[in-house]
C-alpha cells in the first residue's frame, strides 16, 4: 500500500484548511471503499495525505427539513440510508437504488458522499495503467476491453463510465448537494456536481468538487404530488457489480397524464446521463402499455458505442421500457 | 510534459481518411513491388516512405511526376475527418502553432490544404520537396525553420514509424487512435499520449497546461 499521512480534523473548517495546505496530494477519507483500494493498488493518482472526516460531527444524519424534504449528511453510511424509514416513506425508489449498490458489507462502510464522488472503476486505471486519470495521456479503455466499464455515449479523453448509483437515483428528485468551501457554503444540483469528465485542478475527474472543498450534505426536495419513481439496474451478477446499465426515472402524473418527468441512465456514460429527449417526448403523454416502446424509439439517439459495448445501449433502452411498464402497474 | 506550443501534423491518417490504392500504385510502378502491404492507407503510405527513404538517388522527373500525380489522386479521394476543422480552429484560438509536416510531395500537400481550406489555421507547411527527404526530414525542417522547442512540440501519428521518428527528432509522439485494434498494438510502442479524435486535442493541451500550473 502507498504510504500516507492521516489527519483527523474535528471540524469542517479544519478539514478544509488541511486540504488547502496540501493541494491535490490530499483527499477526503470517509468510508474508504474506493480510496483505500486505490492506495492499495499504488495508483500514481492516489493521494499522499488523507483527511479523515469521520470524527467531524454533523456529517452523518438523515433528517426531515422544514420544507418536508430530507437532508442527508455526506458521511452517512449507505446501509443507514437503506434502513431509513424516513427515506422509505418519502423516496422508496432511492432506498431501492441504495440497496442495489455493491454488497451488504460494503454498504456498511461506504458513505453517500463517497458513492457520489467515487473514482471510476475502469480496469485499466485500477490496474495501474498510465491513463488520463493516472498520470498518463491515453485511454486504454477506448482501445481495449470496453465491454463493461466504459462509455457508450462518447467521452472526453477518459472513456470510463461514471460508476455511482446514488446520483442516478437522486437526480430524478432534483436533489441538491451542499459543499463546504474556503469561501463558504456552495450549493448545486447533483446533476451539476457530477457532469462527467472535467478538468478540475489539473486532473480529470467525474465531479466538480475542488481539492479544498468537502461535500457535506445532500438535500432531496419534498416529494411532489402524483410522483411515481422507479430504479432499474442490470449487472453481470446479482450483488457487488456496478451497473452495465441502470435507470432512475420519475414521472409526475395527473391521473394517467405525464406532466413532468426525469429520465436518468447510469452505467452507460461518463456521467449520470439525463435523457432530456425522452423527457420532452413523455410530457403530456398518457401512461399506458404502448408508451415504453414509443419512448425507446426516441431514446439515446446520441449513442456512440465503443467496439465492445453497444449492448449497453440495448440494455438501457430495455430498462426504459421496463421502467415505464413498472410505473404503469 | 511541458506546456505544448506547436503541433506537427501528417495529413495521411491524422487529418483525413486516405485511400491506400494510390500509394500502393506508386510502390508498384516506381519500385516494382507486387504484394499489397496492407489495406490501411497509413501503413501503405509509410511502407512507401521507407522505399523512398532507401533510394540511392532521388526520383527523376518522370518518376517524380508519376508519384505526384498518384498522391494528388489520393488527396482528391481523401475524406477529411469531420472534427478536424473545428479542432484546428480551437487550437489556433488557444495560441497553438499548427504545422503540416508531411512526406507527401509539395503538390499533394498544397492540394490537400487548399481543397480542405486549412490554410488559415496553419503557421507553416512543409512537404518532402521542401525538406529534401521523407519521414523525419519534414519534422526537422519545421522544427528548425520555425525555431520550435522540441520538448513543447507534438507530432500526431497513427503508425509505429511515426512514433519512432517523433522520438528520434525529440518531439512528443501522439497516437491518433483511429482503429482500436491497431491502436492497442501501437500503444505498446510507448507513445507520449493518444487521442481518439482531433477534437480531444484542445482538452489534452489544457490538461497539460493545468498540470504545469499545479506543479
Amino acid at each position: 500500500m502507498k504510504k500516507v499521512s492521516i489527519y483527523r480534523p474535528t471540524t469542517v473548517d479544519e478539514a478544509i484548511q488541511i486540504l488547502s495546505q496540501h493541494g491535490a496530494s490530499a483527499s477526503v477519507y470517509a468510508g474508504g471503499t474506493d480510496l483505500l483500494v486505490r492506495l492499495k493498488n499504488r495508483l500514481e493518482q492516489a493521494p499522499s495525505y488523507l483527511v479523515d472526516i469521520k470524527k467531524i460531527d454533523h456529517l452523518r444524519y438523515i433528517k426531515e427539513d422544514a420544507q418536508g424534504g430530507v437532508e442527508i449528511g455526506a458521511a452517512t453510511k449507505l446501509a443507514e440510508l437503506a434502513d431509513s424509514r424516513l427515506l422509505q416513506e418519502k423516496y422508496p425508489m432511492v432506498v431501492e437504488a441504495i440497496g442495489k449498490i455493491s454488497s451488504p458489507e460494503l454498504r456498511n462502510a461506504s458513505t453517500l458522499g463517497g458513492d457520489l464522488l467515487q473514482e471510476v472503476w475502469c480496469q485499466y486505471l485500477r490496474g495501474g495503467y498510465s491513463c488520463w486519470r493516472n498520470g498518463g495521456y491515453l485511454c486504454y479503455g477506448a482501445i481495449g476491453d470496453n465491454s463493461y466499464y466504459h462509455s457508450a455515449m462518447g467521452g472526453r479523453l477518459c472513456y470510463a463510465v461514471y460508476p455511482g448509483d446514488a446520483a442516478t437515483a437522486l437526480i430524478p428528485f432534483d436533489a441538491r448537494a451542499k459543499l463546504a468551501t474556503p469561501q463558504g457554503v456552495k450549493e448545486l444540483s447533483i446533476e451539476q456536481m457530477v457532469p462527467g469528465d472535467m478538468l478540475v485542478d489539473g486532473k480529470i475527474q467525474s465531479h466538480v468538487v475542488r481539492y479544498n472543498e468537502i461535500l457535506t450534505s445532500v438535500v432531496i426536495p419534498p416529494p411532489k404530488p402524483g410522483v411515481r419513481a422507479s430504479f432499474e439496474k442490470l449487472r453481470p451478477r446479482g450483488v457487488w457489480d456496478f451497473a452495465m446499465a441502470s435507470l432512475g426515472i420519475s414521472l409526475q402524473l395527473r391521473d394517467k397524464t405525464i406532466e413532468d418527468s426525469r429520465v436518468v441512465f447510469g452505467g452507460i456514460s461518463g456521467k449520470p446521463y439525463r435523457e432530456t429527449t425522452v423527457e420532452a417526448f413523455l410530457k403530456g403523454k398518457t401512461l399506458n402499455t404502448d408508451l415504453g416502446e414509443q419512448a425507446v424509439s426516441v431514446a439515446l439517439a446520441g449513442a456512440a458505442p465503443l467496439k465492445y459495448n453497444a449492448t449497453k445501449i440495448d440494455m438501457a433502452k430495455g430498462l426504459l421500457a421496463s421502467g415505464l411498464a413498472r410505473l404503469n402497474t | 510534459m511541458q506546456p505544448i506550443e506547436a503541433l506537427l501534423l501528417e495529413p495521411v491518417g491524422c487529418l483525413a481518411e486516405f485511400p491506400s490504392a494510390p500509394f500502393h500504385e506508386i510502390a508498384v510502378r516506381l519500385f516494382g513491388r507486387k504484394r499489397k502491404t496492407s489495406s490501411s492507407a497509413s501503413r501503405t503510405y509509410w511502407h512507401l516512405l521507407n522505399l523512398i527513404d532507401d533510394m540511392d538517388t532521388p526520383f527523376d522527373e518522370e518518376k517524380k511526376s508519376i508519384a505526384e500525380a498518384l498522391e494528388v489522386e489520393a488527396v482528391d479521394a481523401a475524406n477529411i475527418y469531420e472534427d478536424v476543422v473545428p479542432a484546428l480552429a480551437e487550437l489556433k484560438s488557444m495560441g497553438t502553432r499548427l504545422f503540416v509536416a508531411s512526406s507527401l510531395s509539395r503538390r499533394a500537400v498544397s492540394r490537400f490544404v487548399e481543397r480542405n481550406s486549412l490554410g488559415d489555421f496553419l503557421s507553416g507547411v512543409c512537404a518532402r520537396d521542401d525538406a529534401g527527404g521523407v519521414k523525419s526530414a519534414p519534422l526537422v525542417n519545421v522544427l528548425g525553420g520555425a525555431c520550435l522547442p522540441r520538448e513543447k512540440t507534438m507530432f500526431l501519428t497513427d503508425t509505429m514509424e511515426g512514433i519512432k521518428i517523433a522520438r528520434s527528432v525529440g518531439v512528443h509522439p501522439i497516437l491518433m487512435m483511429n482503429d482500436p485494434d491497431e491502436a492497442q498494438r501501437l500503444a505498446m510502442h510507448n507513445p507520449a499520449g493518444g487521442i481518439i479524435s482531433l477534437h480531444e486535442m484542445p482538452d489534452f493541451l489544457r490538461l497539460i497546461a493545468a498540470q504545469n500550473q499545479r506543479s
